[in-house]
């Protein structure tokens, strides 16, 4: 028993081990999480003694939440941020947390008490069995052949397939379900899978992602005339979020946190710095072979698919069209349009570090000129041009063509650097 | 006589089982720290809190696993790890495993973690631990094709499969020196056995911990145990092989080969943290068209050295 305790004691001096369920406008959380080095922010839920649920769960979520909460190891408690607790946890130890600067210590907090058996143990929320009968069918009674297929409990078993994507060996065929909380997409995309090997066969989109809440800048810019260094950090910004997701993707955790820790300080008082930070940042990706060894030069859109984005996806497809050349404000800056040419997930991501450049280079250049936007009625966002009443819709179906025949890694490669999600019709907090 | 052929020997190969892991842990917390991670913790403590950590945690189960399967693949790799460092020779009488095959020996090492590696991933019965099994079996054999040619090469000289007569054959000049290519292309299949860093293809972040997606407290300890001790037994093969092994001026020759093995497990630690993760297709084009053929250069090398 002193053996144990001594354990827990020692257990939890360790960083608190966070899976994050993120909801809708549940990102904020996660960008301070990441940050902090007193937490550790998992990707699978077997990883973690904490489950977070950060932000709004609508209904059709509580199902697949109850799935994920269940996963997790024992000792083990649910942290919620600006979230309603599921029903059934309403009696447990669970902790509430609506600010977010209190975030980190509650749950350093949570998992320190979990470990020390402070908190009750997280009560399991679904029977232990499987989720379909068996289907008794078949040779081996499972409705397969020989030693494969069939739907033993309601879910597809390994099945070769007749045809192949790349080179004609066939491998085994799995299909499965990912998502909403497959923290490696965006929050709340859910999809069918089917794969041969690790390529994917064919991918169908079950739930969009969660709408993405734009800064409040880009909503007054459609009101007002706005600083344009104030929109055009909060681009930088944007593009650096996405881009730790992709260097977290790639394995290069130190410049992930670089890349979010400059997003942190897209503020009107370090933009000298800024660029400066950013040019570093930039080289040592480089060098360190994030296109050279990561990044696939594949995942092509075409130009329906570039059409449909708009923003930098499109640019990198070619088309050179952006809302920002329609403001009086961004032609006395001498702004011009970037652009590339492949397409491809390579390609995005040279057009978004080079907009990112751009931005900084317009927000310093703006500051000192106190230059303002003029233009009410066509505003460029982050994730494409915001015309009329019309914001950027969700454009997720998309990968149901884009993805198949590309390999796991160069899938969701790909899904990293395209930005998918709709943009919410309120502003971020 | 059996103090120093089973005692000692016994005793440094369960002391690197259990400390190498550990000093790699360390380094590995420092090789974060040089690349600028901010760290909640001491890189002294960190392991020990993270091995409590796990101790502490449920194992937990997945639906209808191969349950004896998925239990022993840890252990398994973990046993195969203490092969590789029974064979590695700390002086010329210390040597837990001095058969006159050592180096073949390794090489069945190197094919069974394939093995092992696969049943981890397959035993499971998720799909994110399947994906890492099969990717890793995709790639496995030729990372051992390139370290079978590249230990051939260290045997000419020798003129002997067992590694104390190739760590003999070093006296005058160490391997590393004598086949310039060898130790970079054994410290890349290192890394790639062990899937760590731009290697680490099998418990990838694209698979949320790939084989190890869906294993939580001690199982997951033995695991990573199990991944490190791995590494270390490479480190052993590696010193022995390339940088003379117990060879070495004024200090005795057990601690000559743990202070080469540090070298090396530091060296793997910040080349892990330095490059992004490969991509599998760029890796079979690696290993198959660069380093394979760099494999045979260094053998044809090694040919012509050994007949001059």
């Amino acid at each position: 028993m002193a053996i144990i305790s001594w354990l827990s004691r020692l257990a939890a001096r360790g960083p608190a081990t966070v899976f994050p369920a993120l909801g809708m406008r549940g990102e904020e959380a996660l960008y301070r999480l990441a940050l902090n080095p007193r937490i550790r922010l998992v990707d699978s839920p077997r990883h973690a003694s904490l489950l977070l649920v950060a932000g709004g769960m609508p209904p059709e979520m509580q199902e697949p939440l109850r799935r994920v909460h269940d996963q997790l190891p024992a000792p083990f408690t649910t942290l919620w941020y600006q979230s309603e607790p599921l029903l059934e946890l309403q009696q447990a130890d669970t902790t509430r947390v609506d600010s977010l600067d209190a975030l980190p210590d509650a749950l350093v907090d949570a998992h320190r008490n979990a470990l020390g058996g402070e908190l009750g143990v997280s009560p399991r929320l679904l029977p232990d069995a499987p989720p379909n009968p068996w289907q008794g069918l078949g040779d081996d009674g499972r409705g397969g052949e020989g030693m494969m297929g069939g739907v033993p409990y309601g879910r597809p078993m390994a099945m070769p397939p007749t045809d192949d994507l790349r080179d004609g060996l066939a491998l085994d065929i799995l299909t499965f379900r990912l998502g909403p909380f497959f923290p490696l997409w965006p929050a709340g995309l859910a999809a069918e899978v089917t794969l041969q090997g690790d390529i994917v066969q064919q991918l169908s989109v079950k739930s969009p992602p969660f709408p993405r809440p734009l800064a409040p800048v880009f909503f007054e810019a459609r009101e007002r005339a706005v600083p344009i260094a104030r929109l055009e950090l909060e681009r930088a910004r944007h593009h650096l979020r996405a881009l730790f997701h992709a260097l977290h993707l790639a394995g290069l955790e130190d410049l992930a946190l670089d890349a979010l820790g400059l997003a942190q300080s897209c503020e009107p008082e370090a933009i000298g710095a800024l660029e400066k930070r950013f040019r570093a940042l930039a080289g040592r990706m480089k060098r360190r072979g994030f296109f050279a060894l990561h990044l696939p030069a594949c995942g092509t859109l075409g130009e329906k698919h570039a059409e449909t984005l708009g923003g930098f996806a499109a640019r990198a497809a070619g088309i050179d069209r952006d809302a920002r050349l329609d403001d009086e404000g961004y032609r006395r800056l001498d702004f011009s349009v970037i652009s590339q040419r492949k397409g491809d997930t390579r390609a995005r991501w040279h057009q978004r570090l080079a907009e990112i450049a751009q931005s900084l280079r317009l927000a310093a250049q703006a500051q000192q000129d106190d230059a303002v936007t003029a233009n009410l009625e066509a505003l460029e966002t982050p994730r494409g041009p915001w015309r009329n009443e019309e914001l950027p819709g969700d454009a997720s179906a998309l990968l149901e063509e884009l993805l198949p025949g590309l390999e796991w890694g160069e899938a969701l490669a790909t899904v990293a650097s395209l930005d998918l999600a709709g943009v919410s019709q309120w502003p971020r907090p | 006589m059996i103090l120093d052929q089973l005692i000692w020997p016994l005793l440094l190969v369960f002391a690197a089982l259990v400390l190498g892991p550990y000093w790699l842990a360390v380094l590995d917390g420092l090789a974060a720290r040089s690349f600028g991670l901010a760290q909640a913790q001491s890189v002294w403590i960190s392991p020990l809190s993270r091995g409590a950590w796990l101790l502490t945690q449920q194992t937990n189960m997945t639906e209808a696993p191969d349950w004896w399967a998925w239990r022993l693949a840890p252990a398994l790799y973990l046993s195969l790890a203490a092969i590789g460092l029974a064979l590695v020779p700390w002086s010329r009488e210390w040597v837990a495993t001095d058969i006159a095959t050592s180096l073949v020996l390794w090489g069945s090492v190197e094919a069974l973690a394939t093995v092992v590696i696969f049943l981890q991933g397959w035993s499971a019965n998720t799909l994110l631990t399947l994906i890492g099994a099969y990717r890793y079996v995709a790639l496995g054999l030729s990372y051992i094709l390139i370290s079978m040619f590249v230990l051939i090469g260290v045997a000419l000289p020798a003129e002997s499969l067992a590694l104390t007569q190739v760590v003999a054959s070093q006296q005058e000049l160490w391997n590393v020196l004598r086949q310039p290519l060898g130790l970079p292309l054994f410290l890349i299949v290192g890394l790639a056995l062990t899937f760590r860093g731009p290697f680490n293809l099998a418990d990838s972040t694209d698979l949320a911990g790939g084989t190890s997606a869906d294993v939580s407290g001690p199982q997951r300890l033995v695991w990573e145990l199990a991944r490190s001790a791995m590494l270390v037994a490479f480190s052993g093969i590696a010193t022995t092989a390339f940088l003379g092994g117990w060879l070495g001026p004024w200090l005795p020759g057990p601690l000559w080969v743990a202070l080469k093995m540090l070298a090396v497990l530091a060296l793997l630690a910040w080349l892990s943290r330095a490059f992004a993760r490969i991509t599998p297709e760029r890796c079979v084009s690696l290993m198959w068209t660069v380093l394979l053929p760099l494999a045979f250069v260094d053998l044809i090398w090694a040919g012509a050295e050994a007949l001059l």
